[in-house]
């Protein structure tokens, strides 16, 4: 009884706690989580509020200052990108670029390419369907960055059969190569 | 009577477009050697059998199509726009091969987009494509842009009577040197020496903005490809809005103007005649429609009252507008912006412009300046001789490197290509309602794909239905070439099915 009574106080305490702590980060927790695409639909109803998108660094970090730009894709393909093996989902990238000071950028380590799945990181920031900072951008000015998932190289295994369909046609184009010569030659003995 | 073609004249076509096919192979070379340098080996391999592919398609036609005979205006006709459909399917192999189309007709769709300067593109997964295949990209709208029959007269065909039958086949008429291979080497050398100037100017705006040297090296000159052949790829899929740079937006503007002037004006500029500028019909034409199209996008964004400040203005609106305009398709926005953040007379304006588009005999497409030119003077000369005596005389000319008087038949060609222009744009419009797309969306996409411009409201996409896939492939295909040597390959086929032939004519 003095155990189950316990155990409720300790839950009591721990809900007050984690309210508190909710309330204390307000920023980060009050955004509402949203998708890139869900942004792009509906500018004008997220315009000026604080949101969290999550999603792979893709491109470069472009250095101005003490801020930078990044690029946060939250496709199907930052998931897993088709060089990944990843199937086609009908769909082009689907990104934004986020504004955040450098600080916010350090800890992010590798950009989506070719041969990286690049980091993938929480974003929590004001969207701006026009930012008049920047030119009117569509962007996110991020007040927190945080990496979730490290990124990694992407392995390409070398395309065996893609080889074989190349040495196939490297005999063919040979072997149309040589007809050529020989016609070629008949037709100069002819003149 | 329709005769059907000889076996000499498809030996002919086939001999053409052979050399066509070996010139694609040679520019896959340059994709190969950046895929080898970047260690990216099965991109090296999809490159390969492209070229392989390319060489095996001509010696096939060196073996069996060859022949003394030279081509005449038909043939030129037919091997341009033959031609560009083989470079097409050739073309679209490394592309498939790289796995980010979902089928081949979306490779094809890429290609002739690239090709044809449009810039629209089902390509999926961009983010994650490799330098090697990037450059392909940019190469083709490149490469696309000076004309695919300019490159294979610069460098596989001799001084033929017929060479410059199938060069006025691409929608050039202007030869800029008396021979027309001097005049392709020169359409290249204007074009690789302003590829040199400006990939260096976008290279430093790039490392001051931030960016690594050597991905500034090579976005630097894709960038510089695509604003100059006006055919608006750019490597990353945010285009323009991923730099967040006023310093690019500028560059890649005054390229994409420059790159959508006539290549005889560049010419006539480059040996000195600079009052050309200001005297061209061509420039006048549209810097008018330019003006016309600031004013109503300037009236769009008063109404919306989104974008509030000049850099505002120039950045979002004036940009876009004159991506539109030079056909480019460099975009500083979302694609649904167009729709939502535009507001319909700013997004009129820039379909306006799309469908106007840049100048003839350059990498642009649409209506093109010297039409509306000739056809504002015809309606300007009209009416002053309505309100002249009857025994007046009224002519106009156009100025265009010589003075050219408008006469009826000029002005019933003009017409004539206008018309076709205005056709495929109503075709792909009506086609996008029925099935089920906004009109506006509808609209604007089509008009992109017929102007060769390549900025889409969003309807473009790797899931729009085959059958507008086709369409808009078709629409960018006979745009560019100007729908002349589309309706040469048209009798041509009709020719072949349905012609009497020529032994039976000659009994």
């Amino acid at each position: 009884m003095r155990r189950e009574r316990a155990s409720g106080v300790i839950a009591a305490v721990s809900a007050v706690a984690l309210t508190i702590l909710l309330l204390s980060s307000g920023t980060v927790y009050a955004a509402e989580v949203v998708t890139t695409q869900e942004l792009i639909d509906d500018m004008a109803r997220y315009d000026g509020q604080e949101v969290t998108i999550t999603g792979e660094v893709v491109g470069d970090l472009m250095r101005r200052g003490d801020f930078g730009w990044i690029t946060v894709n939250d496709d199907p393909y930052s998931i897993k990108s088709i060089e990944e093996g990843g199937s086609h989902k009908g769909v082009s990238n689907v990104g934004i670029g986020i504004w955040a000071p450098l600080s916010e950028l350090d800890d992010i380590q590798i950009l989506g390419s070719y041969k990286n799945k690049g980091d993938i990181v929480r974003v929590t920031g004001t969207f701006n369907r026009v930012c008049h900072e920047h030119g009117g951008d569509t962007d996110i000015h991020a007040s927190s960055v945080m990496v979730l998932q490290q990124g990694y190289a992407i392995s390409h295994p070398f395309d065996y059969r893609l080889l074989v369909v190349v040495l196939i046609l490297a005999g063919i184009v040979v072997t149309l190569w040589n007809i050529r010569i020989r016609r070629v030659r008949r037709t100069l003995r002819k003149e | 009577m329709i005769l059907r073609p000889s076996r000499e004249d498809v030996k002919l076509i086939g001999w053409g477009t052979g050399r066509v096919i070996l010139g694609v192979g040679l520019i896959m070379t340059i994709p190969l050697i950046t895929a080898t340098l970047s260690a990216e080996w099965n991109t090296v391999l999809d490159f390969l059998v492209g070229i392989l592919a390319c060489a095996a398609f001509w010696l096939l036609t060196e073996i069996y199509c060859r022949t003394e005979k030279d081509l005449t205006w038909f043939h030129g006709l037919i091997v341009a726009s033959g031609g560009w459909l083989m470079a097409m399917l050739f073309g679209a192999i490394p592309s498939f091969l790289s796995g980010h189309y979902q089928s081949f007709l979306d490779a094809c769709f890429d290609l002739m987009s690239g090709y044809t300067t449009t810039g629209l593109y089902l390509l999926q997964d961009l983010d994650h494509v490799s330098h090697g295949l990037n450059m392909w990209r940019h190469l083709l709208t490149y490469a696309g842009g000076q004309g695919i029959i300019v490159i294979a007269l610069t460098f596989l065909f001799s001084g033929t009577a017929g060479a410059f039958k199938i060069y006025a086949s691409e929608g050039k008429e202007e030869k800029l040197l008396p021979n027309v291979i001097a005049t392709a080497r020169a359409i290249w050398m204007i074009s690789l020496t302003y590829l040199v100037v400006g990939s260096l100017f976008i290279w430093i705006f790039l490392l001051a903005e931030g960016m690594p040297a050597a991905r500034g090296g090579l976005h630097s000159v894709w960038l510089f490809m695509g604003a100059w052949s006006t055919g608006g790829f750019a490597p990353q899929s945010l285009n323009l809005l991923y730099y967040h740079s006023l310093w690019i937006e500028l560059a890649t503007m005054v390229i994409f103007i420059i790159g959508s002037f006539n290549f005889a004006l560049h010419y006539a500029v480059w040996t000195g005649n600079r009052r050309e500028i200001y005297r061209n019909i061509e420039i006048r034409s549209f810097a008018a429609t330019a003006i016309l199209g600031t004013f109503m996008l300037s009236v769009g964004f008063g109404k919306m009252g989104l974008f509030t400040s000049l850099t505002e203005f120039f950045r979002k609106g004036f940009y876009n507008l004159i991506s539109g305009h030079t056909t480019t398709g460099n975009a500083t926005v979302y694609s649904a912006s167009f729709l939502r953040e535009f507001g319909p007379i700013a997004m009129f304006a820039v379909i306006l412009c799309m469908a106007i588009g840049a100048s003839a005999c350059s990498t642009g497409g649409g209506f093109k300046g010297l039409r509306m030119g000739v056809i504002f003077r015809y309606f300007r000369s009209e009416i002053r001789r309505l309100a002249s005596p009857e025994s007046a005389v009224v002519r106009e000319k156009v100025h265009h490197i010589r003075d050219v008087w408008i006469d009826d038949p000029l002005v019933k060609g003009t017409m004539f290509i206008v018309i076709c222009y205005v056709i495929i744009y109503v075709l792909g419009t009506s086609l996008g309602i029925l099935y089920g797309y906004d009109p506006s969306v509808a609209l604007f996409d089509a008009v992109s794909a017929g102007s060769n411009t390549g900025l889409s409201a969003g309807l473009t996409g790797p899931l729009m239905p085959a059958l507008m896939k086709v369409y808009y492939i078709f629409a960018m295909w006979a745009g560019r070439l100007e729908f002349v040597s589309i309706i040469a390959l048209l009798s041509f086929g009709g020719a072949i099915v349905r012609g009497q032939g020529a032994r039976r004519k000659r009994r």
